[in-house]
Order: structure tokens, then C-alpha cells, then sequence
């Protein structure tokens, strides 16, 4: 199947459908904000386990370089969801690490 | 009586195969390879493979991958008995500038400036307008707010215009500020920013007797220098030229350095600009782009070339002073030495412009030619052109702490600071960057920025993404690199 075939154009718009018990909406959030120099990604209401995303283009892309756009989301959409999983793993630890860091400064103020 | 045994036993040294993550960022570093750093500026480079493996835990602990990420802390077992203890260490050291506050001061002497230079980010004025010097009043005003800073290092730069121009003031302003000092006993240096045009004998005498460093423009070979910057009746570069050869003489070699700024004109002659510097005996060079400030702007000059054009043009001139080293000619380009202090360095670095929190205020400060004070020599630039969100208080009417807790401070710090501004939270080269809320509210009119479109974003990422390609791929390269740390 041609990549083509994979997003279903409307217009000059690409409306893709994510699965929720994949992708955390806030990787979504975040792959979408990282490639908006590129387009526009208008993520709707979600179903069950489905979330529609609807991404518009600068005026004047080709159908190549919207899809190329697209591929890029999914791309940083990978990263995104892997890095929410070390997030979550290692954030009480960077919290302990600072005020560990601090722990003998008089910056903190002890109420 | 019982021995004890001299060593542990063999198998204490087994490496454990449990282990877990400690925090890091990571990202695309090219097709194949991520690059992950943490917040103490370790960073490793691996395939996407290496990586999944290190978060799912599926890395061996003989591997020379695991020990690489286990002596970085990107991951701890069971023998890291003081992995938490060193990283908070080392943050805690990369931190310490935040806390000692203030040390950079900048007087605005005056706004009069004899040259034209349609860059130029100050707005300056014609010659013969006092209005825009600063009066000994407010320049004894702004000097009990340094002293109130608590940084053992102040340096105190002044500015203009064409501070020569008021040199008188730049007299008073220093020996004052060392009667103050002789009390607080602080690192105290003074820099002029200045064209050397104006420069007379009897200037660097002073300037000798108190051991003031001079700092020029120099943008490279004699018609670009000139084209870029008119001398009114006179030839710049030849000023220019005759003036480090004074300092020189006078002071040391050491006493003066210079910088360039790139303008469209500058692109296609990196080489010669560079030889430029070599044939008049400097060993380092500051690649700069323009700012969108000042005249830069009202020009449009700073639209006529973007990030990509400054890239290849730092790259490619980079590539020139390796080559140079490689000569036997020791030269490095300050851009790249600040980014590899950041990398390399406990401390990291202390270049204003590429701190997190924003250096704006709590590193820099300015004291204007008429009283008002700013959080960042940029933040009057932009005041120039009307905006004055970076405007702290005014010398006659403000005390230091309401300058200092300011919402006009206070605000653009806690916003822009990366490690909660997004994109940024999450990039891998944030260790090696900083926050520049003035470039972003004179691009996008906002503190923070949407790093996706932002100018500052692609130059910083561009600038460490090439440092990290040079010192993991050409070894060459590398150990010429780190002989500027």
C-alpha cells in the first residue's frame, strides 16, 4: 500500500485516526506543538479509543510534502510517547535530585 | 583474632543486571543516531535500538554502552552507591551562578556615536547632541546598585554610542567605583565596548592605571569593514587597526579583542574575514549574527539572510580555524568555546545570552545614558524601537528592590525558563542553550516563543548539533575542541 493510500485526504487536508491505548494524548499534544512549523495538527473530539487529528498545510503544499509533514509527526509522535515513559519513570527522581542539590544552601526557605 | 580479607570478594564486582533510569532528554541527532543529555551536560550519542534498549532494560552491564551511560548517569545499579549524591553535586555546581547574582553591568555613557553602522542595535544619536550622555548623578546612582549585588565578580562594561565619546564620565565611573570597592573588596574589571576612534594618549593612560580592557569591532577585511560601518569623515578600519595596535603596545596584547557581526555582505567571505583577524595577530574570532534591534530592523538588513545563510557561514568558518589550528596556528571561535564550556565545564558558562534561567537582570543589567535601567543591554535595544517591557524602573525613582522584583523581571524569568518552557523542556540540547525571552517577544512578541518558528531555536540547535558531529565523528576535530575548554 503507497503511503498515499495510508492518509485520507480531504481537500488539501490529511485526517488521520489515532489509537488512545497507543499514543497518550500528551505525546499527541506535544508531537503536534514540535511540527507546527510544518502544519497545523487540529486534534477533535475522541471516540472511545480513537482520537481524529486533521492536519492542514501551508497554502500552496504539495500532496509529497504534506505527507512528508505527516511522516514527521508520526516520527516525533514515537519519540514523544517514548519519552513520556522515561518521564514518568525518572520525574520523583529529578525532583529528589534538586532539592537534594540544595538541601545545604540557605535558598530554601524553611517555613 | 580474625583477618579481614584485603579485598572483596570477586563476585562483589559482578555488574548487576537490574538497573534503573535516572532522568534524561533525548532527540534525533541525524538518521540513524539520538543524542541523550541530562541536566548536569553528560551526553552519549546512539541508535534508536541502544536507546529503546536502555529504557526497556534490555542493555547488558558488560557492555561498553551501559558503562559509558552508567559513569554519565544516564542509569544507576546497585554499585552506584553515591550516583545520587555526585549528580546533585554537579548540578548544584552548575547552578551556583544563579545564586551568586548580578556580576555584569553595563553603563550607557552615551548614545552619541561619531560612525553609522547600518546594523548598528542602538539606535545611536549624531555627535553633538549631550542630551543623550549620562550625568555623573546617575551613573553614582547606578553604582550603589552593583555594589548591592552579591556576586564576588562584578565587571562593569561601558557602552554606547561611542562611550569615548564621554570619557570624562567613564574617569569619574571608575575611580569611584574602585573607592567603593576598597570597602566590599569584590573582583572588580572594567571593559570599554568602542570603536577606537577617538582613542588618545592621555585615554590610555588611564586606561593602563586601572587596568580597563578594550573591546572592538573588527568585521574583516578593509572595504567590508568599512562598507559596514562609516566613519564620518574618516576611515574606520584604519582607526580601528591603529587603535589595537596602541592597546597593544600600551597595555598588552591581551588587553583588546574583537568581534564581527554578519551581515549579508559578510556571508561568502568567512575566509578572508578570518585571515583578516590572523594578519593583525589575533588568536580568536566571535561569529555573530545579527539582532533583531535598532537599526538592523529599520534597515530590514536583518530579513535578508536567515539562519540557514548564518549556519553554513559559521560552519564553514569553523571548519577554517580548525584547519588553522591544524596549521600550527592556535585560533578558536568564542561562539563555540561558550557552547563548549556548557558542555564540558562543572561550572558550565557565564555568557549572559545562554543561561536558564534568563541571564536578564540576575546576570546583566543595564543602566542607561538617561537613568532608566534594563534587565538586558537587548532589552534597551528594543526600548529604542518603543517597547519597553524589559524597562526595570529609572535611577531617580526606583530603589534596587523594586527593580529587582519587578514584574517586568520577574515575569519573562519564571516564563522563559527551559526547563518548563515547551519544546524545550524536552530537547536534549537544553543542557547547552538558554532562554532569550528579548529575542522572542521582538520576534513573536511574546517572552517564551514558539520554539517551532523561532530563529534563536534553529541557530542554538544548529551551533551545538554541529559541535556534537565534530567531536563524535572527527577525532581531529575533537582534540583541537577540547583544547578550548
Amino acid at each position: 500500500m503507497t503511503e498515499e493510500a495510508l492518509f485520507a485526504f480531504e481537500g488539501d487536508a490529511i485526517r488521520v485516526t489515532l489509537d488512545l491505548r497507543v499514543y497518550r494524548l500528551t505525546a499527541i499534544k506535544k508531537a503536534a506543538y514540535r511540527v507546527a512549523d510544518r502544519c497545523t495538527a487540529m486534534l477533535q473530539s475522541p471516540s472511545e479509543h480513537e482520537l481524529p487529528v486533521l492536519f492542514t498545510f501551508k497554502a500552496g503544499a504539495s500532496k509529497e510534502s504534506a505527507i512528508t509533514s505527516v511522516r514527521a509527526f508520526y516520527q516525533e509522535l514515537l519519540d514523544q510517547e517514548l519519552r513520556e515513559e522515561v518521564a514518568e519513570e525518572t520525574g520523583p527522581m529529578r525532583a529528589l535530585i534538586l532539592a537534594h542539590a540544595f538541601s545545604k544552601t540557605d535558598l530554601i526557605r524553611r517555613e | 583474632m580474625t583477618l579481614q580479607a584485603p579485598f572483596k570478594p570477586r563476585e562483589q564486582f559482578r555488574p548487576s543486571p537490574i538497573y534503573r533510569l535516572a532522568p534524561f532528554r533525548f532527540g534525533r541527532f541525524d538518521e540513524r543516531r539520538y543524542v541523550a543529555t541530562n541536566d548536569v551536560g553528560e551526553y552519549v550519542i546512539l541508535e534508536r535500538e541502544e536507546l529503546v534498549a536502555l529504557c526497556r532494560r534490555r542493555l547488558t552491564p558488560t557492555s561498553p554502552l551501559y558503562r559509558a551511560l552508567k559513569v554519565r548517569h544516564f542509569l544507576f545499579d546497585e554499585d552506584s552507591d553515591c550516583a545520587l549524591d555526585l549528580l546533585a553535586l554537579k548540578y548544584r555546581t552548575r547552578a551556583e551562578r544563579v545564586a551568586a547574582f548580578t556580576g555584569l553591568h553595563i553603563f550607557v555613557v552615551t548614545l552619541r556615536c561619531d560612525h553609522s553602522c547600518h546594523y548598528c542595535q542602538v539606535s545611536r544619536q549624531t555627535e553633538d547632541r549631550a542630551a543623550f550622555d549620562m550625568t555623573p548623578a546617575h551613573a553614582d546612582r547606578a553604582l550603589d546598585l552593583v555594589f548591592r549585588s552579591p556576586s564576588p565578580q562584578i565587571k562593569i562594561e561601558f557602552q554606547g554610542g561611542e562611550p569615548l565619546l564621554n570619557f570624562a564620565l567613564i574617569r569619574h565611573i571608575v575611580h569611584r567605583a574602585e573607592a567603593i570597592n576598597a570597602h566590599h573588596r569584590k573582583d572588580l574589571r572594567f571593559v570599554i565596548a568602542t570603536n577606537l576612534s577617538r582613542l588618545t594618549d592621555e585615554m590610555l593612560k588611564f586606561c593602563k592605571d586601572h587596568d580597563i580592557y578594550f573591546s572592538t569591532s573588527l568585521d574583516g577585511p578593509e572595504e567590508l569593514h568599512n562598507t559596514h560601518r562609516p566613519l564620518r569623515g574618516g576611515n574606520s578600519y584604519a582607526a580601528t587597526l591603529e587603535g589595537i595596535r596602541r592597546v597593544r603596545e600600551q597595555l598588552g596584547p591581551h588587553h583588546v579583542s574583537a568581534l564581527m557581526t554578519t551581515t549579508p555582505r559578510s556571508l561568502g567571505q568567512i575566509e578572508a574575514i578570518l585571515e583578516e583577524y590572523v594578519r593583525h595577530g589575533f588568536h580568536s574570532a566571535f561569529l555573530r549574527s545579527l539582532s533583531p534591534y535598532g537599526f538592523a530592523v529599520r534597515t530590514s538588513l536583518v530579513r535578508k539572510y536567515d539562519v540557514a545563510d548564518w549556519l553554513d557561514f559559521y560552519r564553514r568558518g569553523l571548519a577554517y580555524i580548525l584547519d588553522l589550528n591544524r596549521r600550527g596556528y592556535p585560533f578558536r571561535e568564542e561562539y563555540t568555546a561558550i557552547v563548549l564550556q556548557k558542555m564540558f565545564s562543572p561550572q558550565g558558562a557565564s555568557y549572559v545570552d545562554l543561561q536558564s534561567p534568563a541571564g536578564i537582570g540576575i546576570a546583566a543589567i543595564i543602566y542607561n545614558y538617561d537613568g532608566g535601567v534594563y534587565a538586558s543591554d537587548e532589552g534597551r535595544m528594543l526600548a529604542e524601537m518603543g517597547d519597553f517591557a524589559f524597562r526595570l524602573g529609572h535611577l531617580d525613582t526606583d530603589s534596587y528592590e523594586t527593580m529587582m522584583t519587578s514584574d517586568a523581571l520577574l515575569g519573562p524569568l519564571e516564563d522563559s525558563l527551559l526547563e518548563s518552557s515547551p519544546m524545550c523542556s524536552d530537547c536534549p540540547y537544553l543542557p547547552f542553550c538558554g532562554a532569550d525571552p528579548v529575542f522572542h517577544r521582538a520576534t513573536q512578541g511574546d517572552a517564551v516563543g514558539h520554539k517551532a518558528f523561532s530563529a534563536f531555536c534553529k541557530k542554538q540547535t544548529g551551533v551545538v548539533h554541529h559541535i556534537l558531529a565534530l567531536l563524535e565523528d572527527n577525532p581531529e576535530a575533537r582534540s583541537i575542541l577540547m583544547s578550548w575548554v
